[in-house]
């Protein structure tokens, strides 16, 4: 069949090509051609590399840099940090005008150099040397610097002309590297802002400790200030992230494991974005010790008081002691939550707010604010006590599959359920800072709606998985399913890309 | 003691032989790296009239790094803190080697003809500055003759 209509595509391709086009692109194409993107709003492709493999990357766009304009790799390795490795828009704007790409990367001075001296700016300084006229002879003259009578071979200067001698350069470039600065060095000479580039500092440049340091300097700077990489934020961890798109996707160390956000470089945050979780992760650094004094770790019983300590991730309560069953956000019913509609975490905002007193606005902010961190902070908190569940479901299959009650594979769908289950809150426990920065409005509606659906989902789940003793498999993947899509639904809708 | 570098000697007799008009700035008896330092208050600023005592260190690296500059003497300045510590670009992020102890004590000389409230390290100082500029001024002009103007 499918040979026939290759056959057949042949046969009128020279007839009409947008025709043929037109089929080719559409609805005969394999399931494999379909862009991952647009079923999955975290489909992210990145690379981990180690830094000899970045160092190959970074060299290559040198050497193409300096083999197509003609200069040193040096002064490419400027160009390139100063521009974000954009090779080819360094090649476009170096080829309409040379001068002023040099001249704004900090390599050529604004006007050509008159006077040799590096202190020719200013009087006070030259009469300092002056005093040397004296002795001076052909080849000696004062260093503006160090004041030395030096043979003028040993002066070297960068684009600029500024003339110093070479102990003087040595002894500033060390001091520089001491404060952890490489790519940043200039030259010497009051308001020269030229920059040092790397052939230029290592000649001068004797340590070999310090070279070491330079050189490794040198490496972070040109990782920072390329918009593909990044360090894995893991501690002590040398790999590095390559993304040939930089997004604000989830980008996952394959050496330490570490998971984080490959533009901020912050723990992975969809649906809100890098400046968002910012901005709410250090509100909550200022008011968490309000927000812990406020929301206490137990909760008594709504119906018989009994005093309740959390020790599960589920939501979905049910009393030691009388088995009622109810929400721990809202303490209301479990039953009235329904499948449809779970309000609990939807923030009611007071309608009349703006005609109240300053105070009871301050406290209708404080009350709005407390009721995103609790939800935040309890999803964070169920995220950790359901690894813990993690750790007993697999001691309890251990125990299963040698009570010889189901065999390894039979088990498996456990393990994938709670694994989806952690995935599926992290996603929930970072919509709600996105909720409380979102203006009231029917979007807002939307996403709230949304998220209640993801919430309930969740929590049926996590009622399930942490109650799964028989083997029903067919209800808890069901269940994954549901959660799974709500959740892409959710990040498809609000996840900016 | 390690000897001292030609460049600190040649600065110093210059300092000693052409003084800056309205600064001086003589080396301690027992510490060629220390200075004592006189300001006169710039005329026409509100610190005129006033001999302000600062202190100069030049720090094992000098000249590649720069040197450390305090005000001793109390003054009322949008740039300069409750501890004498004076915000210059030069003494930090600009300085340049090429700079000399004479050309840090002009800026500041400068600094107190032309502060600058909109960069300000005091910031009650360089609030009042901005929203009441006359009573900065008279604030000065009080501390100046205050704690600038004894014996």
């Amino acid at each position: 069949m499918s040979s026939e209509e290759c056959d057949s595509d042949m046969e009128y391709s020279d007839n009409d090509c947008c025709y043929a086009d037109y089929y080719n692109t559409g609805n005969d194409c394999d399931i494999d051609q379909i862009d991952p993107s647009k079923i999955d709003p975290e489909f992210f492709i990145f690379e981990c590399l180690s830094v000899e493999e970045v160092e190959r990357l970074l060299n290559e766009n040198v050497e193409l840099l300096s083999s197509s304009l003609q200069i040193t790799p040096s002064l490419a390795k400027v160009l390139l940090h100063t521009h974000g490795w954009a090779v080819q828009d360094l090649i476009s704007k170096y080829r309409s005008d040379a001068s002023l790409l040099l001249v704004q990367s900090r390599i050529k001075p604004p006007h050509p150099p008159s006077n040799s001296d590096g202190s020719s700016s200013h009087s006070s300084q030259s009469s300092l040397s002056s005093k040397d006229s004296l002795e001076e002879d052909e080849n000696q003259k004062p260093c503006p610097v160090c004041v030395m009578l030096c043979n003028v071979e040993i002066f070297s200067s960068l684009a600029c002309g500024h003339k110093f001698c070479k102990d003087c350069w040595t002894m500033h470039f060390e001091v520089q590297i001491i404060q952890g600065i490489s790519t940043g060095m200039s030259c010497m000479a009051q308001q020269c802002d030229i920059l040092a580039p790397e052939d230029f500092v290592l000649t001068l440049l004797n340590k070999p400790n310090l070279r070491d340091k330079y050189q490794q300097f040198v490496f972070h700077d040109y990782v920072k200030s390329h918009p593909q990489l990044r360090f894995c934020p893991g501690p002590n961890c040398q790999v590095l992230i390559h993304a040939k798109e930089p997004r604000a996707k989830r980008a996952v160390c394959t050496n330490c494991k570490t998971s984080f956000c490959f533009k901020c470089g912050m723990n992975y945050h969809a649906p809100t974005d890098c400046s968002t979780i910012k901005k709410w992760l250090t509100k909550c650094a200022d008011d968490s010790e309000t927000a812990n004094y406020i929301s206490a770790h137990t909760k008594d019983c709504p119906r018989c008081h009994i005093c309740i300590e959390k020790n599960g991730g589920c939501n979905h309560m049910q009393c030691y002691s009388c088995k009622h069953e109810f929400c721990w956000m809202c303490l209301g019913d479990w039953k009235a939550h329904g499948s449809e509609y779970y309000e609990c975490s939807r923030y009611k905002e007071n309608p009349n707010i703006a005609h109240e007193s300053v105070h009871a606005q301050a406290r209708e902010a404080l009350k709005k604010y407390l009721h995103y961190y609790e939800r935040w902070e309890n999803h964070s908190k169920s995220l950790k006590l359901e690894e813990q569940t993690l750790l007993t479901i697999k001691t309890r299959i251990n125990q299963k599959v040698m009570n010889a009650s189901g065999t390894w594979i039979d088990w498996q769908y456990l393990l994938d359920a709670a694994m989806l289950l952690a995935k599926c809150r992290y996603s929930l426990q970072y919509t709600y800072p996105y909720a409380y920065y979102m203006e009231p409005s029917s979007r807002k509606e939307l996403f709230e709606y949304q998220q209640a659906q993801l919430e309930a989902e969740i929590e049926n789940l996590s009622w399930k998985v942490e109650r799964a003793e028989t083997t029903d498999r067919g209800d808890l993947e069901n269940q994954m399913d549901i959660a799974e899509k709500r959740r892409t639904t959710l990040l498809k809708d609000f996840l900016e890309v | 003691m390690a000897s001292l570098p030609r460049r600190i000697i040649k600065e110093t007799q210059r300092l000693l032989q052409e003084p800056v008009p309205g600064i001086s700035a003589v080396p301690d008896e027992n510490n060629a790296r220390y200075f004592h330092v006189i300001v006169t208050g710039p005329e026409g600023s509100p610190f005129e009239g006033g001999l302000f005592k600062l202190e100069l260190f030049l720090p094992e690296d000098y000249p590649m790094s720069a040197p450390k500059v305090r005000f001793i003497t109390k003054i009322y300045h949008p740039n300069i803190d409750r501890l004498g510590r004076i915000c210059l670009d030069i003494l930090k992020d600009k300085w340049s080697p090429a700079l000399q102890i004479r050309t840090v004590l002009l800026s500041i000389q400068a600094l107190l003809s032309a502060p600058n409230p909109d960069d300000p390290l005091a910031n009650d100082v360089a609030e009042l500055w901005r929203v009441n500029e006359a009573e900065a001024i008279r604030n000065a002009k009080e501390w100046t003759r205050k704690y600038a103007m004894e014996d």
